[in-house]
């Protein structure tokens, strides 16, 4: 199955995640757990100069990763790359809508590759994240989910 | 003001280059589980985001006089981390520097598996706070009255 390829102007299927405070809190704890820290404790936070807990810039790092794995599969897994940069404090109660605009489509080391503004905004439409980002034609392949249901199935298996 | 004077004597002390060395962890199913519910994304290819490896080694070395709290991200992506294999992380200080009055300090972190694949490679850009003078989000409280 082939997917669509996108041109310059046209924009991705886009991303809406609530953030709540559990999340905020969980999301310091999963893969390393960071602690108690500003994005997860009051009182840290406003140790570290803040009135409240803000979600942490990784925390919509991943909302644009999904933006990206959703409408480019296997072309953004492998070799996608994003530059962002965090503009404006979110917080636990927000809707963040993770954006791409395509912005040109050229080739490089003589592969197309597709690079877009991305950008997270709240529910006020204010801009909270803000970078580029770049990846291959989209892909309709999931791989990396077929590798790990076969390593899943071998494991059952034995 | 002169960017020597708006540098902490904390931040001109670290230089350029410098080597953070490396840590090891084994990314689980339970990890991988665990991230993927809590970012509402069942598919999420790389749970790493929330790991924060150019953080960590930063920490290791700097935590006692340096903050460098995220302002960015700059990453390349090059194989999904495989649940129950070894990440090794190594990372450096690849640059600092002043802009608009503030100082910063970019750490690059590398991660590859233990079968040597390459999984990431990604930059922190960290304002740098100095421990014990500079609380680390009063900026954004001043700008954002967060």
């Amino acid at each position: 199955m082939m997917a669509a390829e996108l041109k310059a102007g046209d924009h991705l299927q886009a991303v809406v995640r609530d953030v709540t405070n559990d999340k905020m809190v969980e999301f310091e704890k999963v893969v390393w757990d960071r602690g108690r820290n500003s994005h997860s404790d009051i009182n840290v936070a406003k140790a570290d100069g803040i009135s409240r807990t803000i979600a942490s810039g990784q925390n919509q790092m991943a909302f644009l990763h999904e933006l990206m794995e959703r409408n480019f599969g296997d072309a953004w897994v492998y070799g996608g790359k994003i530059s962002a940069r965090w503009i404006h404090p979110v917080y636990a109660g927000d809707r963040l809508t993770a954006n791409g605009l395509v912005t040109e489509v050229g080739v490089v080391d003589g592969k197309p590759r597709v690079t877009l503004q991305v950008w997270c905004e709240n529910q006020d439409g204010r801009k909270t994240g803000v970078g580029t980002a770049s990846a291959g034609q989209p892909s309709a392949k999931r791989s990396w989910m077929d590798a790990r249901a076969k390593a899943g199935a071998a494991r059952v298996a034995s | 003001m002169s960017e020597a004077e708006v540098g902490s004597k904390a931040w001109q002390s670290i230089p350029v280059g410098d080597d953070l060395g490396t840590l090891d962890y084994v990314l689980t199913e339970q990890m991988v589980a665990d991230y993927r519910r809590v970012v509402d994304n069942p598919q999420a290819a790389y749970p790493t985001v929330a790991a924060r490896h150019p953080a960590n080694l930063f920490y290791r070395k700097y935590a006692s006089i340096m903050r460098v709290p995220n302002m960015g991200h700059d990453s390349e992506y090059f194989n999904p981390p495989v649940a129950g294999k070894r990440i090794t992380i190594s990372g450096r200080i690849k640059d600092k520097y002043i802009r608009r009055g503030n100082a910063y300090i970019i750490v690059e972190a590398t991660a590859v598996d233990e079968d040597g694949r390459m999984i990431e490679s990604s930059c922190l850009v960290g304002l740098a706070r100095e421990v014990g003078s500079q609380a680390a989000h009063e900026k954004i409280a001043k700008k954002w009255g967060a």
